[in-house]
Parts: structure tokens; sequence; C-alpha cells
């Protein structure tokens, strides 16, 4: 009987390591849909001082923006500005990965705009940007 | 003893073989630019030799384009849009991107270990970081459906 009981835990165990195994791999971004407004002829831009780190990213894959990389404005979603560089790729990524863009606010990173969904993934807290003046 | 020693034998003879055995990237030297300006060029590289034997179809929008090799790449152009790169293991994993005209965008494929088998997964990254990664990479053969 102590055996039966003790092959029944056995595999109840193996069930769920392998069912929490399943549902990890099905974690997806998160995101909202939303309006971008493209404007690709504004001339603005601005370059980092500094690495930024973004640790509150989706999945807990942080990201790291690159010192001296320059983000130039693409248009706007209601969360921001959408600036996208040349220098750095920027994703965001669970079990898949999604190219991704910068959405600014008053010099601090809201959230990404992801340009293949048209949606937006805000930031729990905003992240100043150290720019170049 | 022995018997170990055949088992490790043959599995690095089946990894040897599973990789990609055309001609080195630096030999090829293929352009970076896609034919005309008004496509975009899709790179796809696997700098690895960690599960060799997986070898997934790539997917590019639901159409099959070539299959992911060790140490294998191959490249091919497509209008401007929104893409989809998708490989197909124990489990599915998709990268997505935009193209512009001109640009040239790059997948490297990485392996990781799953509960049954490993899982191979795309991600985008930049030439700064594909260029170093593809010279040691060996043509996979032209991709599917490309003239």
């Amino acid at each position: 009987m102590e055996k039966m009981f003790n092959h029944v835990v056995s595999l109840s165990a193996l069930v769920v390591v392998l069912v929490s195994g399943c549902a990890f791999n099905l974690a997806d971004v998160k995101y909202s849909p939303t309006q971008f407004q493209s404007m690709t002829k504004d001339g603005r831009a601005f370059t980092l001082s500094m690495n930024v780190k973004l640790t509150d990213t989706p999945c807990w894959y942080g990201r790291e923006l690159r010192q001296n990389t320059r983000w130039e404005y693409s248009g706007s979603v209601a969360q921001g500005e959408v600036f996208r560089s040349r220098d750095q790729i920027l994703t965001l990524e669970c079990s898949n990965i999604y190219e991704a863009y910068l959405v600014v606010r008053e010099g601090r990173v809201m959230g990404f705009f992801l340009p293949v969904q048209q949606g937006f993934v805000g930031l729990p807290e905003p992240v100043v940007l150290p720019v170049k003046p | 003893m022995k018997a170990l020693r055949l088992f490790m034998g043959c599995a690095l003879a089946l990894s040897l073989s599973a990789c990609a055995s055309g001609m080195k990237f630096t030999e090829m030297k293929p352009s970076l630019s896609p034919t005309t300006q008004e496509m975009g060029r899709i790179f796809f590289y696997r700098p690895v030799t960690l599960g060799a034997a997986l070898q997934p179809d790539i997917l590019v929008n639901g159409k099959k384009v070539g299959d992911s090799v060790a140490w294998g790449f191959f490249h091919i152009d497509r209008i401007p849009g929104n893409y989809e790169v998708v490989t197909s293991t124990e489990v599915e994993r998709k990268v997505s991107f935009v193209l512009e005209k001109g640009q040239t965008r790059y997948i490297r494929f990485s392996v990781n270990m799953g509960f049954f088998a490993g899982h191979v997964y795309g991600d985008l990254v930049d030439q700064a970081t594909a260029l170093p990664e593809l010279e040691d990479c060996k043509y996979a053969g032209q991709a599917q459906g490309e003239k």
C-alpha cells in the first residue's frame, strides 16, 4: 500500500513539473493595442550619455540601452513619442521575441511600442533617460 | 567504459555530420545588401554545435524557407513589411520584426534544453553582433522557394 502511495506521489510530482514547464513555454508579452502616428521627417533625436538598464520588462528579461546610441523620433502613440535606433536593436522577450521601439514622454521611458503588433507595453515605473546635451 | 567511448564517438560523429558543410561565409563573401533597394534582406544563422541533430524548419510568415542547421547560414530577400520567423521543435518560438527597403536583418538561432528535447529559437540581432559570428558559419544552401 505504501509502495502504491509512493508511486502516486512520484507520478503527481512529474505531472506538476511537466505542466509547469508547459505554462512557462506559453508565457507571452502582454500588450495593449495602440494607434501609431508615423512622423519620420521630424528630425528630432537624442543620444544616450550612459548605459540605461531596464529591468521591469516582461518575463524579467532585462534590457540595456547602450551609451552613445542615437534614438530618432519616428512617430507617436497615445502613451508618448516613439523613438527607434539604428545603433541598437531593442526587443522584448517571453516565449516569443518582439522588435520594440522606445516610448518616451518628458525625458522618461514610459514603455515600448511593438511595431508589428501595433501594441504598447508599459513600464511599471518610468525610467529617466540620460541624454547628451 | 568501452560502450561509453563508443557512444561518445557516435554522438560526436552525429553532431559533426549534422553541421552545415557548404562554403565558409568569409570565403563566399555574400552581399550584405538586398539585390534591389526595393527589397530587404534577412540572414539566418546558427553559430552553435549544441543540439546539432535538431534541424527544425524555418518558417517566414508561415512559409518554409529552409532548415536551421548548426554552423549554417543562408539569406532571403523580401519586400518591406512585417515578418514573423518561427521554428518549431518541442515548442514553437517566434520572432517578429519590421523589414524596410534596403535594410538587412539578422536572425541568430540558439539552442536550449527542454524537457524532452532541445529548443531551437531565433533572436533578432544587430549587424555588429552578427558579422563576427557569421564568420565561422558555412552556407547551408539556397533558401527554399528562392531563385
